[in-house]
């Protein structure tokens, strides 16, 4: 058996009367890509600055790489790598002057410090802007230094707080293959994201988080069955006449468990019971709501999951992240989508 | 952590502070504008002790007498020595109040009829000096120059009259010693003139160190606080004490760059003569700045932001600019600033800069101002630190 790269035992974090973590415990294996999968404000940040020692947690304990977080603070971040959801570089300086700064930090000898550096910098394809202030970069560019510099102590375990928040595709593609290669070597990544398909396509396991709490942990793939094999149904129906006192009866269902709605005409509906794609139908009908099409989901993608167990969708969209979370949801919360 | 290490952290992060510094340039002219510009401007628009000169006076002889003339021509004379006044003839005392009430001329000399009878007729002839005091600083100097035009002419007309006498009595004398039988000379501390100057740019050079390390100490931690690469120097496995370190000694060597420009500037422009040792005196510097860079921190680890951070030090910067007797002596203040003034570190530091510089004052002539201020830093730092390092993991 692995041992665990970390050990999470009731952490909490409150700020003030507000508690941003509530009492989570994990354990996350060795060499694993672990995925904390939350909306924003659920607490995944917190989580991660409380891990790397960012944050005191209010109570509850974790060890890293077999140290306290507390007691230990320093041998634990002699072994991890952290990509903050704020880059971590200086605009005036180079891309190679960042590196060697943070380098240092952590008394990596100078020769190995700037092999390093040039291996790294290769690894992401930008040997040609080693000396170029980092100012100059794009996001992209950015963002892949700002891995790299992470990457330098050769971390045991790496947290990634939002990696491909706010990227290009291209871009967001050779993150995620950095991730996967230096998972390949090794390193544990810990990862928090509020993209499904992120989650979905690099995590081994991940633990979905809302208002501090998880709600649930285990395999993308398990996470899937366990609401395809509940009598629960999730469906998109486009109602040409949709207004917005429809979208209250359907919410008011007693078989709807979560709606959400995904444009002008369209609504995605989770609901549970025996007949109850039926129920709805007939509501719609009954209330004169004109029927376009119903979309059945085939296959439950990690959204469909988080939108059964919490009853609110999750927005995959970088420019809502600064969106507060509204407080105290019920089973059915709606949430207006695009 | 040992502390070879601590150091080693705090250089590195002292020679991003400095590249990063150096890479931009508005920060950097701003930085050298800086002493400049305090240096100038305080060294010009606060009394400089030394009196004016060239003021415009006007002359007013109502008397048109011989003794007036004389009267005249001897201010004439004893003026041309020092040039302290620009003289005016007017012939009525009106227009020479015109004048004055235009603002044309400080004051006025008016000569009343009789003036030269009341010479040959035994008795003091008085001179007017009509002095405009809606400007107090000039009404002062026009009153001292003109009080001390008279005085000088009563003497030697003393002395003459003194001359003549014993010459018709057949007596040899020193008339000088009759007239004027004290006399004083003055030694300075200083060779050479009094130099308002001399008294500034020690306490100036303490001062913009202080300004540079206080409103420093935010813009470097809040700043990185708010971009977020302080993430990057706390999840690293250095001591947080390399952070305060390290960010200290990027802002003294800002500071010390200025000092060194203040020092040049008055040495070559202003003519401040250094009679101290230098060393002793940029010692007496990092002593200055380890005695107050502790509030900085201490105010920088109570507010959220870059801007409260500012907000505080600015607050507690003013008082200690002005209460700490850089620009005028704490003596001439009322008591209660002069309580107020004992609290702050910078007067113990400006103090002992002064001493240093100008008296060649040794380690020991300083030692009680050493002293306080090791107390000031080491008090400062004790509450500093540990609020830094809590408000580093909140």
């Amino acid at each position: 058996m692995t041992p665990n790269a970390i050990e999470i035992n009731n952490l909490t974090k409150e700020f003030g009367d507000f508690t941003a973590v509530d009492n989570i415990s994990l354990q996350v294996k060795e060499g694993e890509i672990f995925g904390f999968l939350g909306p924003n404000g659920a607490g995944k940040s917190t989580t991660i600055r409380m891990l790397c020692t960012l944050a005191k947690p209010t109570s509850g304990t974790a060890k890293i790489s077999g140290y306290d977080l507390v007691k230990d603070a320093s041998n634990v971040r002699e072994n991890i790598g952290l990509v903050a959801e704020k880059m971590i570089m200086y605009d005036t300086l180079t891309a190679a002057e960042n590196l060697r700064f943070f380098g240092k930090l952590y008394r990596i000898p100078k020769e190995k410090l700037e092999r390093r550096i040039d291996d790294l910098l290769e690894m992401v394809d930008m040997q040609e802007w080693k000396n170029t202030q980092i100012n100059k970069f794009s996001t992209g560019m950015k963002q892949r230094i700002n891995v790299i510099r992470a990457l330098l102590p050769e971390p045991k375990i790496i947290f990634m707080d939002e990696p491909t928040l706010g990227l290009d595709p291209q871009t967001t593609f050779s993150i995620r293959e950095i991730i996967r290669d230096i998972n390949k070597k090794g390193v544990t990544v810990i990862l928090t994201t509020h993209a499904m398909t992120e989650a979905e396509a690099l995590s081994d396991r991940v633990a979905i988080i809302d208002h501090g709490k998880i709600v649930a942990l285990d395999t993308p793939e398990n996470l899937k069955n366990m609401i395809t094999d509940s009598e629960t149904i999730i469906f998109s129906v486009k109602i040409t006449n949709l207004s917005h006192e429809l979208i209250e009866k359907i919410q008011l269902l007693d078989t709807v468990t979560a709606l959400s709605q995904q444009d002008d005409h369209t609504l995605k509906i989770s609901a549970n019971g025996k007949d109850a794609l039926n129920y709805i139908i007939d509501t719609i009908r009954h209330e004169s709501g004109n029927i376009f099409s119903i979309t059945n989901s085939n296959e439950s993608t990690l959204e469909d999951v988080f939108l059964t167990l919490t009853g609110k969708e999750i927005r995959d969209h970088a420019s809502e992240k600064a969106a507060p979370v509204p407080h105290g949801h019920g089973a059915k919360a709606q949430t207006r989508g695009r | 952590m040992d502390i070879m290490k601590i150091l080693k952290d705090s250089y590195h992060i002292m020679a991003k502070d400095l590249l990063s510094l150096r890479r931009n340039r508005m920060s950097l002219a701003a930085l050298i504008i800086m002493p400049i510009a305090f240096l100038v401007m305080f060294g010009f628009i606060f009394p400089s002790g030394s009196t004016q000169t060239h003021m415009p006076v006007g002359v007013v002889d109502l008397d048109q007498g011989q003794g007036s003339s004389e009267f005249i021509s001897q201010l004439g004379k004893m003026n041309a020595n020092n040039s302290y006044m620009n003289l005016q003839n007017f012939t009525s005392t009106d227009a020479a109040k015109t004048e004055i009430n235009r603002g044309k001329l400080y004051g006025t000399f008016i000569i009343p009829p009789g003036f030269s009878y009341n010479l040959t007729h035994g008795q003091s002839a008085n001179v007017i000096v009509y002095v405009d005091n809606s400007n107090p600083q000039i009404a002062s100097q026009i009153e001292t120059v003109a009080t001390n035009t008279v005085t000088g002419l009563n003497g030697m007309q003393a002395e003459y009259n003194v001359v003549n006498m014993s010459q018709t009595t057949g007596q040899n004398v020193n008339a000088q010693a009759i007239v004027f039988p004290y006399t004083s000379n003055i030694v300075t501390t200083i060779p050479g003139q009094n130099n308002y100057f001399n008294f500034l740019a020690p306490g100036l050079m303490i001062m913009i160190v202080m300004m540079t390390v206080m409103t420093g100490i935010p813009e470097a931690i809040s700043k990185e606080k708010e971009i977020g690469t302080f993430d990057g120097m706390l999840s690293a496995p250095i001591n947080q004490i390399s952070i305060i370190l390290g960010k200290t000694a990027a802002l003294c060597v800002r500071g010390f760059g200025q000092c060194i420009l203040i020092l040049l500037l008055a040495v070559i422009f202003f003519g401040v003569t250094i009679q101290g040792s230098i060393l002793l005196a940029f010692l007496m510097l990092l002593l200055g700045i380890f005695s107050f860079v502790g509030i900085g921190i201490v105010a920088v680890s109570m507010s959220e932001d870059q801007a409260s951070g500012t907000m505080i030090v600015n607050l507690l910067m003013f008082p200690m600019m002005f209460l700490a007797g850089i620009f005028y002596p704490i003596q001439q203040m009322p008591w209660f600033m002069q309580d107020i003034s004992q609290i702050i570190p910078l007067t113990y530091a400006a103090d002992a800069m002064r001493k240093i510089m100008l008296l060649n004052a040794g380690v020991g002539d300083v030692i009680t101002q050493i002293l306080i201020l090791i107390a000031f830093g080491v008090v400062t730092m004790a509450i500093a630190v540990p609020l830094f390092r809590k408000s580093m993991t909140r």
